[in-house]
């Protein structure tokens, strides 16, 4: 009897641990089982995260096929998943042959050799040329003066506002020329009843809050990823330009923003202006409302600093190390980063493409002022990372989700995120 | 002859030995390749500060467990767990007490019945999720609609991580109605008829002659609903979005233990909140086993 209750609870055990052991594959890798390792047959497998760049991916990849002859196989992850199942595969040694890499992550996987060192190859090829890419998006993907992806694109960010709620109001649409303040003054003149100005929810720091403290001569990050600039004095007076429209209620609360994102508030005629990333267009197009109410300017400036700045980061093409067909990996991120590919992703309206130049045809791609995104490409500022920049990016968010709700003074939230922030920071650098 | 007998025993019980090993095997190899080792494996890790990809692990003592138990975010976290299972447990179970009796009766469309409160468990978690938080959403949402409130369902920090108990509950009740519904296939029919004959109501029946004979199946669903209670997440995965300020006070064990171990890649840190899940879970369960004396008939 003993026995038998002893059992009983170490098979309790087993299951809360086997299931707890299993909780984040549940989360996601349903569909794993065969992610990487399919380069035995033949067919370059292709891994990306964003499934409204999948059809236009996938055209492109026809024409490598048309051309090479190497037959590819693209298999769509959601982001959140993404990164867990690469990391098992980089683990179990069955990463996919050819697939995106982010700023974020890059440098783990760069320092613990799990990339293909493009390096040689770049210098040989005639198609690649690294001069023609963004140098901070080169950087990204280079360690230890080592290339380990070819850069796939650049995004800005860009204001977009609801044409029919500023002639209702009868207010002009917003300009190149506009100020922070002019956006304030304008999105509380267009706060209603049912309609709030502005939304730019606690989490959303790369199209949204980070534009801003960067423009007031703010940082996130210091020049040598040693110290956190939330507790900068420009930085807090950044944030404390969003904490003001919290408190006059021209933006939704957090709790609503948290639930339906900036974009779907747009596209419900919610709010009259966001900000939204170059790789929202898609999702923009597809929406009718959007699409036939709303148009996209270049952000603000700051009026102390006249700077315009877009935060701006890049996607890169990158291979496995251990893939086994790494030459024909090389000649299909070869292929993705050559003028003509990148020229057609632009056409497609895909993104905006890394390629000096190529990035025009994206601009007429949509019925939108595009072109405004490409005109933030004037000054822009690399995305804020470090090797984890996920670990100090959530633990910052939690902080400034307090500042959102008031739970604490905005001032505090960014003392607070400075302070989470360098701990981490810390601990990177040991 | 009878050294001859023994000899003979030996053999056959040899070969009992032989092929029951053989049996057994698969189920053995299994369980220590996918539930044994891995716990030892965690156990392991979470003494360990482990290096990216699995390389560069490096020894830390405990470390990882002062760190774990000086965060307010663990308690929190364990209080979150117990608010949800404390909604889902006791809940699930009586309601579907309720329903199973119910559906043990000569009825109409029986079958239909059961088959309609079956269905969320046919029903993919991320799906169902999905749909009840198109339901909360506190813009858009049905509830609001039809009841014309404001109420932020699931980001209000004191309210949702019991809203999202109500999904649990409602998800589980079929599974539990069909253990239930085995359970009362086995109490024999004398016995209503004789307390029928003796003047008992419906009610009387149900709370001395139902439960205390089904009071088996009900203790397993109690101990394997508590389990499942503690671990629950992906509920909590897909209705709560990061920028949710209910986050905090909403966040379970494993859905800290998911987010240390798979989004800031921190495993040994991850090992460390399950293996304490894992303490939580025993000592519940011990009391359970220790408390079901009082309450469990077995025959």
């Amino acid at each position: 009897m003993k026995f038998k209750k002893v059992s009983a609870i170490l098979l309790a055990g087993l299951m809360a641990f086997s299931l707890a052991a299993c909780g984040g594959g549940s989360g996601g890798s349903s569909d794993s089982g065969d992610s990487g390792s399919s380069g035995g047959d033949g067919t370059l497998s292709v891994m990306l995260w964003d499934a409204n760049q999948q059809p236009g991916i996938e055209e492109i990849l026809a024409d490598f096929t048309a051309e090479t002859g190497i037959e590819t196989e693209v298999q769509m992850v959601k982001w959140d998943e993404y990164w867990t199942l690469l990391s098992a595969g980089a683990q179990g040694d069955s990463m996919p042959d050819v697939f995106w890499m982010h700023s974020n992550e890059a440098e783990r996987y760069m320092s613990n050799g799990m990339l293909l060192d493009l390096t040689d190859k770049i210098a040989e090829s005639d198609k690649i040329d690294m001069t023609k890419y963004p140098e901070d998006i080169v950087n990204l993907y280079s360690y230890e003066d080592k290339y380990y992806a070819v850069p796939k694109d650049v995004d800005t960010i860009a204001l977009w506002y609801n044409k029919t709620m500023f002639d209702e109001a009868g207010l002009e649409y917003p300009t190149a020329d506009w100020t922070w303040d002019d956006l304030y003054e304008a999105a509380k003149a267009l706060t209603t009843d049912d309609v709030y100005g502005f939304a730019c929810s606690a989490t959303n720091n790369q199209a949204g809050y980070y534009n801003l403290i960067y423009d007031m001569g703010g940082y996130v990050i210091n020049d040598d990823k040693t110290a956190s600039g939330w507790d900068d004095p420009n930085t807090i007076k950044a944030m404390q330009y969003f904490e003001k429209m919290i408190q006059e209620g021209i933006m939704p609360s957090q709790e609503t923003m948290s639930e339906s994102a900036e974009d779907v508030l747009l596209g419900a005629g919610t709010i009259a202006m966001t900000t939204q990333g170059s790789w929202m267009l898609a999702a923009m197009k597809e929406n009718e409302y959007i699409a036939a109410n709303c148009d996209c300017v270049e952000l603000p400036k700051d009026a102390a600093t006249g700077k315009r700045v877009s935060i701006y980061n890049g996607l890169g093409w990158t291979a496995s190390a251990n893939t086994d067909m790494p030459d024909e990996a090389w000649q299909l991120i070869e292929y993705l980063g050559s003028e003509e590919a990148q020229i057609k992703q632009a056409e497609l309206g895909v993104t905006m493409s890394a390629y000096e130049g190529t990035s025009d045809a994206w601009a007429s791609s949509a019925d939108f002022n595009l072109q405004a995104y490409l005109n933030m490409m004037d000054d822009m500022v690399i995305r804020p990372y470090s090797k984890q920049t996920v670990t100090w990016e959530n633990a910052v968010n939690e902080e400034m989700k307090k500042g959102w709700t008031q739970e604490v003074s905005m001032e505090e939230a960014c003392k607070n995120a400075a302070e989470v922030m360098n701990e981490t920071l810390a601990e990177e650098n040991e | 002859m009878a050294g001859k007998n023994k000899v003979k025993k030996t053999a056959q019980a040899r070969n009992e030995f032989i092929w029951g090993w053989l049996f057994v095997l698969p189920t053995m190899i299994g369980l220590i390749v996918l539930n044994i080792y891995p716990i030892i494996d965690t156990i392991r890790q979470s003494f360990y500060k482990t290096g990216d990809f699995g390389i560069g692990d490096k020894f830390v003592g405990l470390d990882n467990y002062v760190k774990m138990l000086t965060d307010g975010e663990i308690w929190q976290a364990l209080l979150n767990t117990f608010k949800y299972a404390i909604v889902e447990v006791p809940f699930s179970i009586a309601i579907a007490l309720v329903l199973a009796v119910l559906l043990n009766r000569k009825m109409k469309g029986r079958s239909v019945y059961r088959a309609i409160f079956f269905l969320p468990m046919v029903c993919a978690p991320a799906a169902v999720a999905m749909v009840w938080r198109w339901l909360y959403n506190s813009e858009f949402g049905l509830l609001n609609h039809i009841f014309h409130t404001d109420i932020k369902w699931v980001s209000n920090p004191k309210t949702a991580v019991y809203c999202i108990a109500v999904i649990g509950v409602w998800s589980i009740i079929g599974y539990n109605m069909v253990l239930f519904l085995a359970g009362l296939q086995e109490v024999p029919h004398d016995y209503y008829e004789a307390a029928s004959i003796d003047g008992a109501s419906g009610v009387r029946q149900f709370f001395s002659i139902t439960i205390p004979l089904i009071s088996p199946t009900i203790f397993f669903v109690c101990v394997t609903r508590v389990i499942g209670g503690l671990q629950v997440f992906d509920l909590i995965y897909m209705v709560m979005e990061r920028g949710n300020p209910a986050l905090e006070k909403t966040q379970s064990l494993v859905y800290l233990f998911y987010d240390a171990s798979f989004v800031e890649k921190n495993m040994g840190y991850g090992s460390t909140i399950v293996v304490f899940l894992l303490v939580v879970i025993m000592i519940l369960t011990v009391f359970q086993m220790i408390a079901q004396k009082k309450w469990v008939y077995y025959n």
